[in-house]
């Protein structure tokens, strides 16, 4: 845009402009709020504001036509500049909103207005729009009220006047409950009601040949039942007669309401009404509703919708969603969502997570008190598709196209995107709901986050791939909102950066289009000092993926726990180590000696500073020593050392300043209820969302917050890897079957295998010493994170080395993996140390861990291999040739021409397996061609999609008489796993099929899917076909399966037969 | 398992048989201490956290007491073998003997794995440990204190079930306690002071000026930090020290040719003796490559940072300058090392004597406890400079009266003690 090119004052002058919209816009956003306002009150107030926002107040004048009044702005007059619009409600015009400048201004052109104030002038009349039907519905409702609670006398008469009523209204409505009305009198048995039922059928069918003679009917009621109005004056009178009048008011009550929510059922069902619209009729109809019991029926239904409107298609994610959301959960919901003009966006998968998550623990809890001080932070939400209204209003459509550049490329322009971004407008809608959440945020800090919707589709967690903003929100109104709406353009920014590019293009995701919804949420926390924070917060996850003793079960949980705002927790640092928790075995730490204890604990605290508006990094004794006892709950965070002793601080003596403070946490685990609370939140959430769960919380030092909830295998580096069957033996290089823990391991080129048997025979200190300096060597020359070191015992041992090898972790910190080998020696099984000796360090690299026991039944390890093969060491480190008979370095792509290894891991079916195998890169785009090859998420439905295509390409159609053939479900929307079934539709022709040949035919392809299936991932299942066979009239009819042949959503998808 | 693997006690044993060939023992004194005196095997049944009962396995070795109740720590590790164990006590022995305090030889240990146990379960073993051999340790009998993953904590559970067992205070049955649970002060400078008083006596015996010296350092933890302040503070000026980086996995050396100040120093350190960079820079610390300190043109090296950082390779880039070697750290120097010392004509205080302040002061710790009465600060670091300086020269004097090696010196003087004693008590 030129905006750079105009000078200053210009630049200045339009800024005031925007500034000055904004108000008149938010003024009478405040004006129409007040419902119990009336027509001519609000619509008076809502003219005389209208001028300030205008670029020339002084001479600007307001007139809004509705119905047949006119209200008009200070000092009317009309004149020949003008701009207009029209006020609709229910897409009728009730009424027009006309602007006028009353004298000619110099610079005004052929249109005085500027583009903003056509925008803002929309937005206007829309309001007011909505304003009245909310206003009428209202009346309406209250009027039925009114005539309800005063009539007891006049009953008779008063359901009568609401026929009455209805009758003069809504004629539809009218006729629906007199139809109703004569089949609850026929259903009594009443028989004049009998029969002018069987009239009214036969006067029906008459209607088409309305001139036949109707020579069998002599009953005179049949010509008069064409007259509607004496039909309905009869069944009326009949009513009257054997009815209760208390029985057809509460009847007449219960109908119309009926009718009402079926307009709501029929709006969100509607994919082409946008969530404004669902928005806007559920709080319209919300009152009726939260009176009247809906039928379970109709309310499950709705609220499937309401889920899939606003949240996922995903029907995992709705069944559960179902049995605990309310359709009040969503009324709540639409006022804390900022909506763009028209969106038909969804909330992403961190905010249906959070959503699911506090419903699941509002009902799960009800009625115990384990949870009561368990909250969760003010939100506010934007759907995915504001990012596509902001790029469109900003003519930015071109940035979309970034994504199939060079990585290099985008890296490279990534900056002036954030830029571009960062300079470009919202709408004035827009910026106005963000006006509107602030105000209910007031000035508590907040942090923008993404809620991608790949995110819960694909198995992919971009978690820390796109950003999430802190802010500080203070300082005057005008500043605070500037500084969200700069967050959130630099959260959008983030969709086009290079590494989540970069990660969507390895996972073959990058033709999905990546909408993004955005949360804002209150920062937990207090103000302490200068400094706003919570006391702690952290990661918990339902499996422990880091299991430091053979003690903790997978199921123990793990927790990560950091002083002040979570980001430590949920990032890996390398150099600062959050506290480690197993909630099911809270007393099994990972750190034990009192070195370890003393290292392993946080050294640095995020928090945001109040004075500078900043995110910013402390080293923790700054900040323990500069609040002290102002750092909530800060007693049961703290241990004191003292002569190598540690110890909680008892009473008010502790000496922040001086005092050799680390952070453990110790009250907090021992002394409250934090971890059997975070125990049964898992525990609770894991039930709930039938599986296990990674949750993000939070604690201001007196109550606990979840800050985020989600499927825990959604997130990629602890998803299980499929364990194929078919890899040939003489490929394995050697199996696991105990203390798996899930991770990915990179395609590994190297080995460093230190010989369990030679190193055990070696007989001086210094050789083993050697052996390690040897090894660290090789650590720094050997390509980073793609060797792995495989060793005796335990690495890392101090003193008795003979049991491993004697390194520190900076002698191995570049492995990628690091495996100790429990050999059998003589008579015993070294005890394998897990790599207690530098755990946590190799946790926060995301250096993975498998413990090996080689002597075990059905495990694999292939010596050959090892011995056979040629020993790099003498070229790499020719001065520690020497040592050649422990040490082999193994160049696994020259062994083994051209493969690597690769590791693949399953905690779920506990299993591991490292073989050779063709390297990745060079075969991306041949999936089902290609062996063994890892199978990333995308794979499974694009496997399953292709096969059925196969199979419908195949099947002898016309022999078996298939007029169609559809796919649908998991393999059709591309989120299959690993054991998911192929959900076909087969349309045939009832007539010419042999249903038991064909079944026959299916039950092959099944069998064999389902065997292929098991080679490549390891999941075992009966057949992977689930067939459903539709006929004509099914489909006709849209019975069960038929009704998802041209659904309006997730319809079935029709597969192309062969001939 | 084969002839050839590494065996801590055998290896332990051939190194006292060097020295007895030295001493011309006669056999039954080699019998008796080749081997420990006394050994305690026993099983600690713990009742576990899930419920279940797992029994652990222990030992006491009481090496040699001739000259006081036996002295040595308690570890805790998952591959504890009796042979290292033997080892360790019989090193105790010798290092008590070379600093002359009344004090014999012992270890012990459990097998178990602490990473695996809950501190209640690791305190039940702790006092199970002490309830096997309540009758056999104590004040006047076996002084127990912290080894590998053993800290504090465990010494208090043991002492208390001690006390429980025997209906009474005694503190000093084990050393390692807190500073008002019955620890000494003085303990965190013990090792680094006790480096330079006999660094100190070193310079005198060969006619060097302390405050005329300059000397390198290697790490800079507990040890090296009061090696360097009193050091310093005798006059000497320290051009460089070098120390491990955390975030960069690597050491760097930080060197000023005008000499460390130690205070400046210590306070832009964090608790694991990391040097901040920038600070040091600005500081006017030039910082150079981790391996640089040991070719520093100086007049003494003191490494005391870990085991093995001087060998073959790095020995011969040691400068002419340098005269003495103060190895403040358990082990640091390889043998290949040590024959370029010989060659050099450089002077060596072992490790063995220059580090054996913590035992002494532990030693001390016991007294005080015994006694109930607990002294101040300057009065351990005088009673251990007097200690230190005493050992050192008896150690130098047989070096210089028997042409040894000052490595094999401290053993000779060590092991003929105990000998002595033993006869002495008419036991051989």
């Amino acid at each position: 845009m030129d905006e750079k090119t105009q000078p200053a004052d210009n630049l200045v002058k339009e800024l005031e402009e925007r500034a000055k919209e904004l108000n008149c816009l938010y003024k009478i956003e405040e004006i129409l709020n007040h419902s119990e306002l009336s027509f001519e009150e609000a619509f008076d107030r809502v003219v005389k504001s209208i001028p300030a926002g205008w670029q020339y107040p002084e001479i600007t004048r307001v007139k809004l036509e509705y119905r047949d009044k006119i209200f008009t702005s200070e000092n009317f007059s009309e004149s020949d500049w003008f701009q207009n619009c029209e006020i609709k409600v229910n897409n009728n015009t009730a009424g027009i909103i006309t602007v006028f400048y009353v004298k000619s201004v110099i610079e005004f052109k052929e249109d005085p207005f500027l583009k903003e104030e056509h925008k803002l002038l929309n937005s206007i009349a829309e309001r007011i729009g909505n304003f009245i039907l909310h206003k009428e519905t209202f009346t309406y409702i209250s009027e039925l009220q009114n005539k309800q609670d005063t009539a007891t006398d006049e009953q008779k008469q008063k359901w009568q006047v609401v026929l009455d009523m209805l009758r003069k209204t809504d004629k539809p409505l009218f006729n629906t409950i007199i139809r109703k009305l004569l089949h609850n009198l026929c259903w009594q048995e009443i028989k004049e009601a009998q029969q002018l039922l069987k009239e009214a059928g036969i006067e029906q069918k008459s209607d088409n040949d309305y001139d036949d003679d109707m020579f069998d009917e002599n009953k005179p009621l049949k010509k008069k039942s064409v007259n509607n109005v004496q039909f309905a004056n009869t069944v009326i009178s009949l009513a009257d007669e054997y009815i209760s009048d208390d029985e057809i008011l509460n009847k007449l009550q219960k109908w119309i309401f009926e009718d009402k929510c079926s307009g709501l059922v029929k709006a969100v069902e509607t994919l082409e009404t946008s969530l404004n619209e669902i928005s806007e009729t559920l709080r319209k109809y919300y009152p009726l509703i939260s009176n009247g019991d809906l039928s379970p029926s109709i309310e499950k239904g709705l609220k499937v919708s309401l889920i899939r409107r606003f949240f996922t298609d995903q029907t995992e994610y709705i069944s559960i969603a179902k049995e605990f959301v309310e359709i009040s959960d969503f009324y709540e919901l639409i006022d804390r969502i900022i909506l763009p003009p028209k969106s038909y966006g969804k909330l992403g998968g961190k905010s249906a997570g959070m959503f699911l998550a506090s419903k699941i623990i509002s009902k799960k809890t009800r009625g115990s008190d384990k949870f009561k001080n368990i909250k969760i932070p003010k939100t506010w939400f934007i759907p995915s598709d504001g990012i596509m209204q902001f790029l469109h209003y900003n003519e930015l459509e071109e940035v979309i196209e970034q994504k199939y550049k060079e990585i290099e490329e985008i890296r490279r322009e990534y900056p002036h995107i954030v830029q571009i971004f960062k300079n470009s407008d919202f709408t004035p809608e827009f910026i106005n709901g963000v006006s509107v959440a602030l105000d209910d945020f007031g000035e508590s800090p907040l942090v923008v986050r993404s809620s991608s919707l790949l995110e819960d589709q694909f198995g992919a967690a971009f978690s820390g791939k796109y950003k999430s903003l802190f802010i500080a929100n203070k300082g005057t109104k005008a500043e605070r909102l500037s500084a969200l709406l700069d967050a959130i353009s630099e959260v959008y920014a983030s969709t086009f950066g290079p590494d989540p590019i970069e990660y969507r293009a390895e996972r073959n995701l990058l033709d999905f289009h990546e909408e993004m919804g955005i949360m804002i949420q209150e920062v937990v926390g207090t103000k302490i000092g200068k400094y706003y924070m919570p006391a702690y917060a952290g990661v918990a996850f339902s499996n422990n993926e880091f299991r430091w003793s053979p003690r903790i079960k997978r199921e123990d949980g793990l927790i990560r726990l950091v002083p002040g705002l979570g980001t430590r927790a949920v990032d890996r640092l390398g150099d600062d180590y959050p506290i480690l928790l197993a909630p099911g075995q809270p007393n099994l730490r990972v750190n034990v000696s009192f070195l370890e204890k003393r290292k392993y604990t946080p050294q640095y605290i995020d928090v945001i500073d109040l004075n500078t508006n900043e995110f910013e990094t402390h080293k923790i004794r700054n900040i323990i020593a500069e609040t002290g006892n102002e750092f909530p709950g800060i007693r049961n965070m703290i241990s004191i050392v003292k002569d190598n002793h540690i110890t909680q601080p008892i009473g008010l003596n502790t000496d922040y300043d001086n005092d050799d403070i680390i952070l453990t946490f110790e009250g907090l685990i021992n002394n409250t209820t934090f971890v059997s609370q975070i125990k049964f939140l898992l525990e609770t959430l894991q039930e709930g969302m039938r599986c296990p769960v990674d949750l993000e919380f939070a604690s201001n030092g007196t109550d606990f917050y979840i800050l985020q909830c989600r499927s825990q295998t959604k997130s990629r580096e602890i998803q299980p890897d499929p364990i194929p069957r078919d890899i040939p033996r003489k490929k394995i290089i050697f199996t696991a079957n105990k203390y798996v823990s899930n991770g990915k391991v990179p395609e590994i080129s190297h080995i460093v295998y230190v010989d369990p048997e030679t190193y055990n025979d070696i007989g001086s200190k210094e050789e083993l010493v050697e052996i390690g300096r040897a090894v660290s060597k090789l650590n720094k020359i050997l390509p980073k994170r793609r060797f792995i070191l495989m060793g005796p015992g335990r690495w890392g041992s101090r003193g008795d080395i003979k049991l491993g090898v004697n390194v520190t972790y900076s002698d191995i910190n570049n492995t990628s993996m690091l495996i100790e080998i429990a050999k059998k020696l003589g008579n015993y099984t070294p005890d394998l140390s897990f790599g207690t000796h530098f755990f946590q360090d190799l946790v926060e690299a995301s250096i993975r861990y498998l413990p090996l026991y080689p002597d075990e039944e059905e495990v694999i390890f292939n010596e050959p291999f090892f011995r056979k093969s040629e020993n790099m060491l003498k070229y790499l480190l020719p001065e520690y040739s020497h040592l050649e008979e422990v040490i082999k370095v193994i160049d696994v792509t020259q062994s083994a021409e051209g493969q690597i290894l690769r590791i693949l891991i399953n905690a779920e079916l506990e299993e591991a397996v490292a073989f050779l195998n063709e390297p990745m890169k060079n075969k991306i785009s041949e999936l089902d061609t290609s062996e063994y090859v890892e199978w990333q998420p995308s794979s499974y439905w694009q496997w399953r999609y292709k096969m059925a295509e196969r199979m419908a390409e195949l099947v002898p159609a016309e022999k078996f008489g298939i007029k169609g053939f559809y796919i649908f479900g998991s393999s059709k929307n591309a989120n299959a796993g690993p054991s998911s079934d192929i959900d076909l539709i087969v349309h045939i022709d009832e007539k010419n099929t042999d249903i038991e040949k064909l079944n026959l035919w299916f039950e092959g392809w099944s069998e064999c899917l389902s065997e292929l299936n098991y080679l490549k991932t390891g999941y075992q299942s009966e057949g992977l076909l689930d067939i459903h066979y539709v006929t004509d009239e099914d489909i006709k009819q849209r019975t069960s399966f038929a009704s998802k042949i041209g659904a309006i959503t997730d319809p079935a998808k029709q597969l192309k037969l062969g001939k | 398992m084969g002839d050839k693997n590494f065996n801590a006690y055998q290896m332990a044993q051939s190194q006292f048989d060097k020295v007895a060939d030295i001493l011309s023992l006669d056999e039954p004194t080699r019998q008796l201490l080749r081997e420990p005196l006394r050994e305690y095997h026993f099983s600690i049944p713990v009742k576990m956290d899930d419920g279940t009962t797992k029994i652990f396995k222990g030992f006491r070795v009481q090496h040699n007491d001739a000259f006081g109740p036996s002295k040595g720590g308690i570890r805790f590790h998952p591959m504890e073998t009796i042979d290292t164990v033997r080892a360790l006590a019989m090193w105790m022995t010798w290092k008590c003997a070379v600093v002359g305090i009344p004090l014999g030889g012992g270890k012990g240990g459990v097998i178990c794995d602490p990473h695996n146990l809950s501190m209640r379960e690791q305190e039940n073993i702790c006092r199970g440990w002490v309830r096997q051999l309540a009758k056999n340790v104590g004040p006047i009998n076996d002084v127990p204190a912290p080894d590998v993953m053993t800290n504090a904590q465990h010494m208090l559970w043991m002492l208390d079930e001690f006390e429980v067992i025997h209906g009474g205070k005694q503190p000093g049955f084990i050393t390692g306690k807190p500073v008002g649970m019955g620890g000494s002060l003085g303990r965190t400078e013990a090792t680094g002071f006790g480096v330079i008083y006999t660094l100190r006596e070193a310079c005198i015996k060969n006619k060097i000026k302390i405050e005329e010296t300059t000397a390198a350092f290697q790490g800079f933890g507990n040890v090296a930090q009061h090696a360097l302040q009193l050091y310093t503070k005798l006059g000497g000026k320290a051009i460089c020290v070098s120390s491990w980086d955390q975030k960069d996995q690597t050491s760097y050396t930080f060197k000023r040719d005008s000499g460390i100040n130690y205070d400046e120093l210590k306070k832009i350190t964090d608790k694991f003796g990391g040097i901040d960079k920038t600070e040091a820079k600005k500081l006017g610390y030039e910082i150079l490559d981790g391996d640089i300190w040991i070719e520093q043109k100086v007049d003494i090296l003191i490494p005391a940072a870990l085991e093995n950082q001087v060998r073959g390779d790095n020995a011969v880039k040691i400068a002419d300058t340098v005269k003495i070697i103060a190895e403040g750290a358990n082990g640091p120097t390889t043998p290949d090392a040590d024959k370029i010392f010989q060659e050099k004509g450089i002077f060596v205080i072992p490790d063995f004597l220059a580090n054996a302040g913590g035992v002494t002061c532990s030693y001390f710790e016991q007294v005080q406890s015994n006694m109930n009465y607990f002294w101040t600060k300057e009065e351990v670091l005088t009673k251990l400079d007097n200690i230190m300086s005493d050992a050192f020269e008896a150690v130098y004097n047989t070096a210089v009266k028997n042409k040894l090696y000052m490595r094999d010196a401290a053993y000779v003087i060590s092991i003929s003690k105990v000998a002595h004693a033993c006869k002495d008590r008419g036991w051989l």
